[in-house]
């Protein structure tokens, strides 16, 4: 959840960086187009075979590994382009190409499959990436060679295979550590994230699914959210609000909770003060799903806490915590203090080891002043958490916009607005779940995933600016 | 170095992908209930294809216990994974066929003979489909099911049973709830919608009738009779609720609620809330206080169901295509069916259970359960399906449940005349047929 | 009311008043926790004598389903018993912990990998990686889910255990935040002098660095280790509903109370499975919470 960023990224906003950017990549273009002439020119015959066969340039200069791993990344890549070899029915490889395009053009029928379009978009998307690897593979295996030329010209012997592997463990050691991970990043985020951006521009949804094609259909799902009937023009507002109102509140009662509830703790003359903490880490432990499905059956309108209430007299008919059609904000409320239940143990920890840290230098010059402990309670302990947790506040904004099992598990929900599925207590986190993995909407889902990426993306440009903004400050006063 | 170790890594993927391609052994999704039952039939049906082919059964069988509500559901988002046969509820077939169709036609003769002599005529209609201008049948059924009354019998007669003016007069003087619905979805209030007048047995709703969308009628004055007077059941002080979030078998344990619609598979939790107090039979009449248009106040209607078959499909280009028919001929028999009722409550899809299957005769509360099921076939309709959407058209869809239920509950006092009620079905007739509200 | 733990040297003035106003407030204070004690423990207090819950009506069956009353009119580990003889969840206890003790090797050293490497190492691409990484977390995570299940589907990967392995550790190398805001503290001066030895940088790492970050270490591992556990959401689309002998604990017993058409009667065991679940985690969690509070502290702090 903790979202950090470098000090120097902060300076330039969007917009200025996209202008950079496309100024940048017209010179960068030309730049490199000189570049790649001129080493072809100035490389030996090696280097210059290896624009034309990879490796080559490294077998010239007796690098057989390296050489010959170029070598068959190449053919291996030619051969599946040209052979395009069918995973699961789908052609992998230059069909792809056309295939991203049309998505399909094979109806099918009877007793024949029709084209799958969603394998076909999945499948372009990958091949896309493979081609840029490959041009990134190629342009390695020229300045390889073109390394090795210059260390002949500098009198030295070209790096051998051991050099190569010892560098991987020093100055390259963070080439090393960094394939695993990124190799699983583009797998399994990068590519998929792709592929759902680019669903948000189909009519893949549940009436184009399994044995029927979907299709390209430019900005539609996003100009429903402004027109039409269906459900994400009604209820994107609403949910929206919701959404931004959830997570103001869901951060600032936690927030709020957990400092006081760490002040409680560590109260000079509270003793047992591991005992109480563990007591509130309990609930970080156990599994969400069963505390919060606990939640919801104690909270039933015929569960056990009515029962109680009612046998105290405190009520004469069972209040329907989670589920009052009639008004939302009963549940809305329920929610946000049950989510009070899970979220102030995890603030009350973090303010714990700041209320341990707070620099005694602050309090001496407070004592030379003639503070009382109140005043200093307030005018020191205080404003220094805020100052300290202020990142921290924003994160956890952010995280609470995409905070799923709380509603989730506790209403799914509910209540429902008659006619949508989105309910009045759906997060746009909660509703893109339903339409996506329930409904098999996927288009919708897309673009509210999208949405809802713009709004985190937002808040967080705005947490960067605010914590570069007290940085620059230099230091609390 | 480190771009080429990423692209050696993603050649070795892209490798792996290609040399690999599983074979997983022949597999059928049954409902999680009666799993045990039919692995041991599979079982059975390898030593008969030993018997009569003199050699072994060539392929492992494998039977999975699923969720046969969402199955269909699970099979479409994969198919290739799918089941090679797999259990699904007769509407889900629009969905399954849709396009070029993820099932594979029954052309066997045997079988498509033996769905023709053993099924009842509703579930004839309702495994049919047409795909690319032809039509054919897609599924064979083996169970059926409908809704029946659950109720305690501590506050309500067996005579007070059979009406539900006799449960709310029950309710008013135990001061319950009457009734509690399973759900808000159409399926849970559809007893008043698909009620039939009991004398001559006939209704004007028309949903979605011999699979053509346009056949949809749900303006009749019968039907706004119907509505008005379940309007009443439902506001009545002691009347029908929706389920609170507590779910209605805590409502019937609590006796807050002394009798519940549902099916086969509500009976477990239905026997644990009420204990011996449960009881079960058809679903009760009711008797119109107010007419409307043709319609006279005192006509008496006999409460409907959807009436439904669970269905074996096949999955198209399966790869052990050649031996499903042959496997469903047997999994379908009569002798299967009536064996599947005794070992998991499975009530039979044939037509003739009721007279010939000697477990029916038993006295016990399961008898009971699949007897008032039988019964109810006779008030039933199968529940629509649609050729073009994941939907059972757009009888579930669209929020018409959610339009019809705000009649029943006269919701802000907005459905309190005939002239409201029927300008809310037209809304709905319209969504029903087209998808879309009205203009 | 409240007040500081920190303590003023100088003592007020006022000493008397002082004294008793503090009695007051720390009588307070436990009272306050005690309260919050009693309301924090209270839904974990009930799942666990649900789970102990043997009722039978006058029929003789289980009654599973939620009751309004909170002491059971009969105890009994039946539950427990029927849960361990009656349905999967052996089995998938077996699984979650097959493929949590995988998950959290790997996904602890592609973590420690890639935050060692922002923190430590300074090469070209690392501004960009930082801000990718950055971009890539703020996508909703189950927005792509079900192109990873075609993914995993096209490396014949699908309805497997290792699949989820993969899933839950390959995501691991973009949470490198909290494990990077430890290295950082670690003074440059201590590499840079390890390297005028002539050591390599791997060495750094595993005989310098590695050693210094025990606590960070155990809060990866065991936030990686804890993960499988309570997932219901990946688990459930990538291993498949018709799966149910792959399952893990958490999506088991999601669809023991959850689906159309379930049998309701079954809460008494569900809460049953919850307490086996809940054990082993519990403990494990708090015996290490020493560590997990440094990682919190760490991470949430230090910008």
């Amino acid at each position: 959840m903790e979202q950090k960023i470098e000090k120097e990224d902060k300076k330039s906003g969007f917009l200025t960086r996209l202008l950079t950017f496309f100024k940048t990549l017209g010179l960068t273009i030309k730049t490199r187009c000189l570049k790649f002439y001129n080493r072809f020119k100035e490389g030996s015959t090696g280097t210059k075979l290896s624009h034309v066969i990879m490796g080559s340039g490294n077998i010239y200069h007796k690098q057989y590994l390296k050489g010959f791993v170029y070598l068959i990344l190449q053919v291996g890549f030619f051969a599946l382009f040209i052979i395009s070899p069918e995973v699961n029915g789908t052609p992998l490889g230059l069909k792809s190409i056309v295939n991203f395009f049309t998505l399909g053009t094979e109806p099918g029928d009877i007793f024949n499959p029709a084209d799958n379009s969603m394998l076909m978009l999945l499948f372009g998307v990958i091949v896309f990436g493979l081609i840029g690897m490959f041009l990134a593979a190629y342009n390695s295996n020229i300045k390889s060679s073109l390394k090795a030329d210059n260390d002949i010209k500098a009198g030295k012997k070209p790096t051998s295979l051991k050099e190569d592997i010892a560098s991987l463990l020093d100055e390259r050691f963070h080439v090393a550590l960094l394939t695993p991970a990124i190799i699983g990043i583009i797998t399994f985020t990068v590519l998929p994230t792709i592929f759902m951006i680019l669903i948000a521009f189909t009519n893949f949804d549940s009436e184009h699914q399994g044995q029927v094609l979907f299709n390209w259909v430019g900005f539609a799902n996003f100009l429903d959210i402004f027109s039409g009937t269906g459900e994400i023009s009604v209820r994107f507002l609403p949910v929206l609000s919701w959404t931004l109102i959830w997570a103001f509140f869901a951060t600032s009662t936690n927030y709020i909770g957990g400092i006081l509830l760490a002040i409680l703790i560590n109260k000079k003359g509270v003793k047992l003060k591991k005992m109480w903490r563990t007591i509130f880490i309990l609930t970080i432990a156990l599994p969400q799903f069963i505390s919060l499905l606990a939640m919801r059956n104690l909270l039933s309108t015929y569960g056990p806490i009515n029962s109680t209430l009612m046998s105290l007299g405190l009520t004469d008919a069972p209040i329907q915590f989670l589920a009052n059609a009639a008004n939302p904000w009963t549940a809305r409320i329920t929610i946000i203090v049950i989510n009070i239940w899970i979220g102030v143990p995890y603030t009350m920890l973090m303010t714990s080891g700041i209320l341990m840290n707070v620099p005694s230098e602050l309090y001496e010059a407070a004592q030379i002043d003639g503070a009382t402990k109140r005043q200093a309670f307030f005018n020191i302990t205080i404003p220094y958490i805020l100052f300290i947790t202020t990142p921290y506040l924003i994160t956890s904004f952010i995280g609470n916009i995409t905070s799923f099992n709380v509603i989730y598990l506790l209403t799914g929900g509910a209540p429902g607005v008659p006619g949508y599925k989105a309910g009045e207590t759906d997060l746009l986190v909660t509703w893109l779940y339903k339409l996506t993995i329930d409904e098999s909407e996927y288009n919708i889902g897309s673009v509210i995933a999208i949405i809802t990426f713009i709004i985190t993306a937002t808040a967080t440009l705005l947490s960067y600016r605010r914590s570069k903004a007290y940085k620059e400050e230099d230091a609390f006063q | 170095m480190k771009k080429l170790l990423m692209v050696m890594a993603l050649f070795l993927v892209a490798l792996v992908t290609v040399g690999c391609s599983g074979k997983g052994p022949l597999t059928i999704w049954v409902g999680s209930e009666s799993e045990a039952f039919y692995t041991q039939k599979m079982e059975e049906y390898k030593a008969l294809y030993l018997e009569e082919k003199g050699e072994e059964f060539p392929h492992d069988i494998r039977v999975v216990g699923v969720d046969t509500g969402t199955a269909a559901g699970t099979f479409l988002d994969d198919s290739d994974a799918g089941a090679d046969i797999f259990t699904a509820a007769h509407d889900n077939l629009g969905k399954l066929i849709a396009g070029a169709s993820a099932v594979a036609p029954v052309q066997n003769q045997a079988l498509l003979a033996q769905i023709q002599n053993d099924n009842p005529e509703t579930f004839l209609q309702v495994i049919k489909g047409t795909v690319g201008g032809t039509e054919y049948t897609f599924a064979v059924p083996y169970v059926a099911q409908a809704l029946v009354l659950y109720y305690n019998k501590q506050f309500i007669t067996e005579t007070q049973a059979q009406t539900w003016e006799g449960i709310l007069e029950a309710a008013v003087a135990n001061n319950k709830q009457a009734l509690s619905l399973a759900g808000t979805d159409g399926f849970n209030n559809s007893f008043i919608l698909l009620a039939t007048e009991a004398e001559t047995g006939n209704t004007s709703l028309r949903l979605y009738e011999n699979g053509i969308q346009e056949n949809t009628y749900g303006t009749g004055d019968d039907t706004i009779a119907k509505l008005k007077w379940g309007q009443y059941f439902f506001t009545h002080a002691n009347g029908a609720r929706r389920p609170s979030d507590s779910g209605w078998e805590v409502e019937l344990k609590n006796e807050i609620s002394i009798a519940f619609i549902g099916g086969a598979w509500h009976f477990s939790a239905a026997k644990a809330a009420l204990g011996d107090d449960l009881a079960i039979t058809i679903l009760p009449t009711f008797e119109l206080i107010d007419g409307y248009g043709e319609v006279e106040a005192g006509t008496v209607f006999q409460s409907g169901t959807f009436a439904d078959t669970k269905a074996f499909f096949m999955k198209k280009n399966s790869r052990y295509a050649e031996y499903l028919e042959d496997i469903l001929l047997f999994l379908t028999s009569k002798d299967v069916q009536e064996e599947s009722f005794v070992a998991a409550q499975n009530l039979p899809a044939y037509k003739n259970a009721a007279d010939e299957f000697a477990a029916f005769q038993e006295n016990t509360l399961e008898a009971k359960l699949a007897a008032a099921q039988v019964r109810m076939f006779e008030f039933g309709i199968p529940q629509p399906f649609g050729f073009q959407t994941r939907y059972n058209t757009y009888y579930y869809s669209k929020g018409t449940p959610d339009l019809i239920l705000e009649i029943l509950e006269n919701n802000g006092g907005n459905f309190g005349t005939d002239a409201q009620i029927l300008a809310q079905m037209q809304i709905v007739e319209t969504i029903w047929k087209t998808g879309n509200r009205p203009a | 009311m409240i007040n500081t733990n920190v303590s003023i040297a100088k003592k007020p003035k006022k000493f008397k008043s002082a004294k008793a106003s503090r009695n007051i407030s720390l009588v307070l204070s436990y009272l306050t926790l005690v309260v919050l004690t009693i309301i924090w423990l209270y839904p974990i207090l009930w799942i666990i004598l649900s789970s102990l819950r043997v009722e039978y009506n006058n029929a003789g069956d289980l009654i599973g389903i939620v009751v309004s009353h909170y002491i059971p009119k009969g105890f009994g580990f039946d539950n427990f018993v029927n849960l361990f003889t009656n349905t999967l969840f052996p089995r998938w206890f077996l699984n979650t912990l097959l493929v949590s003790s995988v998950t959290f090797v790997l996904s602890t050293l592609l973590t420690l990998s890639v935050a060692y490497v922002m923190s430590k190492l300074k090469f070209s691409a690392r501004k960009k990686f930082l801000n990718i990484a950055i971009i890539l977390g703020l996508f909703p995570g189950f927005m792509s889910m079900i192109a990873i299940y075609y993914i995993l589907k096209a490396l014949q990967l699908t309805q497997t255990l290792f699949a989820l392995m993969l899933v839950y550790s390959a995501g691991a190398g973009l949470g490198f935040y909290v494990a990077k805001g430890f290295f950082d503290i670690i003074p440059n001066s201590l590499l840079e002098s390890a390297r005028l030895d002539g050591a390599t940088n791997s060495q750094i790492f595993a005989k310098i660095v590695l050693p210094l970050s025990k606590p960070i270490i155990i809060y990866t591992a065991l936030l990686a280790f804890i993960g499988p556990w309570m997932d219901f959401i990946f688990a459930r689309v990538i291993l498949g509903e018709t799966n149910r002998e792959l399952h893990t604990v958490a999506v088991g017993l999601y669809y023991m109370v959850y689906g159309e058409r379930v049998d309701s009667n079954v809460f008494t065991l569900f809460a049953a499975g919850c307490v086996v679940v809940a054990i082993p985690i519990v403990t494990l969690f708090l015996s290490m919470q020493r560590y997990y509070i440094e990682g919190v502290t760490a991470g949430a702090v230090k910008g």
